[in-house]
């Protein structure tokens, strides 16, 4: 199937230094996308030049088989919901939302009916005579999300868009804008530095850094595959056993790390024997017991702090180096662990060797 | 004891409230004055009013030199105030856009003529007038007017502009409007409030102004001028009765401009 954006080869640079370098990315219709990396590593720039902001200092950008690469914003059919919303403060809510629609050139009586009907997607029915000033963040929110809805657009772009709104807020935001784009069929193009939104919402993270993309896929791949330490260290919480590759049988890698003998299966770029690598493990995928463990992937440690959140336990535990290790126990298998000397151990399925 | 160090620590306070009182009284005095004069019925300048009288205005209201002299300074403030606002607000966009070399120097020049002594920026204008061998007159007048009032339109108008959020213009143009569009449905809204101030600011200098007028004028007197020679010709109660009516009617506008911009800074 033709993807509906597709960057073909995208670079900007701001003075000598590339924002975005070399991009090549395609995103298929219907789905929700997101653009996940830390501040300053090209994902809002990336926004920008397909919104129409920012023209691409090469390279080409196609949306909907279309060379949209120097069109203007007014030219192009997508849409952003803004970081600070920019509701026009001297509309109501119903000339916001009409506004892309009067520009269309839609009739009055469509226009209004439009209206109505987008309001009572996101339940504010009864709105449309209010100024923005008089609504609250997250109404505010919806409102922006519906102005950019109304038109219609192929691709509907968010940059952070819930980074203004406080924590419990923004969680039913995430599942309210999930529960849009599935009923829509749109597809949405989010931007955010936050992983756990990412997670959440997303059929399809881009994990970018530096202008480029580390890894792409699913929250699922992403959090169980990561391809590199920085994805494993974006995504969720990762122990990291730094050491050389003694060697290497079919996708399963043996490594020394400070004298234990750990086995982890390969990442897709596959080390050499001899290589250093830093094996990447999980909290949760680690297995704590007082008595040591049969087979390879054992660790003794001792542990530091063990803290009880009801549905996990939290464990600290120092290796004889020095190193803190964090894992996550399910209560209902321990009783608790004493402190002092403890064994760790995990499944050579749950730990990945990444090419330092 | 304590109540006299009580008293001492009181004075600045006391002597402050005194010279408020005394700046009021200094302010208000002279206008006060010409007010309660104007409803004097005798020609000369003293108390006690014997008799008052509505006459003086009765006479203002039928003096055909007044009047005429009436239209043609609101004429020409609001032939200023058209200019002025066209080329302020113009200035305001290219200093606030992105990517204009010498936004500072662009500023500083539309704001100069808010800072030239009168007398000097009348002197210039009328050799400027002189050199293009434009005539003197309304044309001449208006020009004048018009370069003194752009700074208030542009100051007023950038700190406006500044309050607005950056992204405004681009989710405009993102739902589909050219810049053209965009500005009017978008930008000029906003402005607003700071428009109409500013355009309010821009007639009441135009209608006051005396210098440039005088330097730059015809044969037609605004309404400066006409006082002007009609006090040469000694003060009379009607000149009080012109004076009083011009005080009512600027002080009421400048207060609403003022009102009009305060809100917009609020909202």
């Amino acid at each position: 199937m033709q993807p509906i954006v597709h960057f073909d080869n995208v670079t900007k640079t701001y003075g000598a230094v590339p924002a975005v370098d070399k991009l090549d990315l395609e995103i298929e219709a219907g789905k929700f996308v997101t653009l996940l990396g830390p501040s300053g590593c090209g994902k809002s720039t990336t926004l920008r030049m397909l919104g129409g902001f920012e023209t691409p200092t090469s390279g080409r950008i196609i949306l909907s088989g279309k060379d949209v690469t120097s069109l203007p914003p007014n030219r192009r059919n997508v849409n952003i919901v803004f970081q600070d919303y920019a509701l026009f403060p001297h509309m109501t809510v119903g000339k916001n939302i009409a506004f892309g629609l009067e520009l269309k050139g839609m009739a009055s009586d469509r226009i209004h009916r439009r209206v109505t009907e987008l309001l009572e997607l996101v339940r504010l029915e009864g709105f449309s005579d209010r100024m923005p000033a008089q609504l609250s963040g997250g109404q505010r929110q919806r409102v922006a999300l519906m102005r950019a809805l109304a038109p219609d657009p192929d691709v509907l772009l968010l940059d952070e868009p819930l980074s203004a709104l406080d924590a419990k807020l923004r969680q039913q935001m995430q599942i309210e804008l999930k529960s849009i784009q599935e009923r829509t069929g749109k597809t949405f193009i989010f931007v955010t530095h936050d992983q756990e939104e990412a997670l959440t919402m997303s059929d399809k993270i881009v994990i970018m850094n530096n202008g480029r993309i580390e890894q792409m896929g699913d929250p699922h791949t992403l959090y169980r595959r990561p391809e590199s330490r920085f994805v494993a260290n974006f995504i969720g919480e990762t122990n990291f056993f730094p050491g050389k590759v003694l060697e290497i049988a079919g996708d399963v890698a043996v490594i020394d790390a400070d004298g234990d003998r750990l086995r982890a299966r390969t990442a897709a770029r596959k080390p050499g024997v001899g290589d250093t690598v830093d094996l990447a493990v999980r909290p949760e995928a680690i297995v704590c017991s007082a008595v040591k463990p049969a087979g390879d992937n054992a660790i003794e440690g001792e542990l530091v702090q063990e803290i009880f959140k009801g549905n996990h336990s939290s464990l600290t535990i120092r290796l004889p180096q020095g190193r803190i290790v964090h894992a996550l126990v399910d209560p209902l298998k321990s009783d608790g662990f004493a402190p002092g000397p403890i064994w760790l151990s995990f499944d050579e399925t749950h730990a990945v060797a990444l090419v330092a | 004891m304590s109540n006299k160090s009580f008293l001492f620590a009181d004075a600045p306070r006391t002597m402050l409230t005194g010279f408020y009182w005394a700046f009021v009284i200094y302010l208000l005095g002279p206008l006060l004055l010409m007010f309660a004069m104007s409803f004097k019925d005798a020609t000369f300048i003293a108390f006690p009013i014997s008799n008052w009288t509505l006459d003086w205005y009765a006479k203002v209201v039928q003096d055909q030199q007044f009047l005429s002299a009436f239209v043609y300074s609101l004429f020409i403030a609001f032939a200023t105030t058209c200019f002025a606002t066209i080329i302020g607000v113009w200035i305001s966009m290219l200093i606030s856009a992105e990517g204009i070399w010498g936004k500072a120097l662009l500023f500083a020049l539309a704001c100069l003529p808010a800072v030239v002594p009168g007398m000097i920026s009348a002197i210039s204008l009328r050799i400027f007038v002189s050199v293009l061998d434009m005539q003197t007159g309304t044309a001449a007048i208006i020009m004048g007017h018009t370069v003194h009032a752009v700074p208030f339109v542009v100051i007023m108008v950038l700190t406006r502009l500044r309050t607005m959020p950056a992204n405004l213009v681009d989710a405009a143009r993102d739902l589909g409007a050219d810049s053209f569009i965009a500005f009017c449905r978008v930008t000029l809204p906003f402005l607003g409030p700071a428009l109409v101030g500013g355009m309010i600011f821009c007639a009441l200098t135009s209608i006051d102004d005396f210098v440039r007028t005088f330097f730059l004028g015809g044969y037609r007197p605004t309404l400066p001028m006409l006082i002007f020679a009609k006090v040469q010709g000694g003060m009379s109660p009607e000149i009080n009765a012109m004076a009083t009516l011009v005080v009512i009617v600027t002080a009421a506008v400048g207060l609403y401009a003022e009102r009009l911009t305060r809100r917009s800074r609020i909202s």
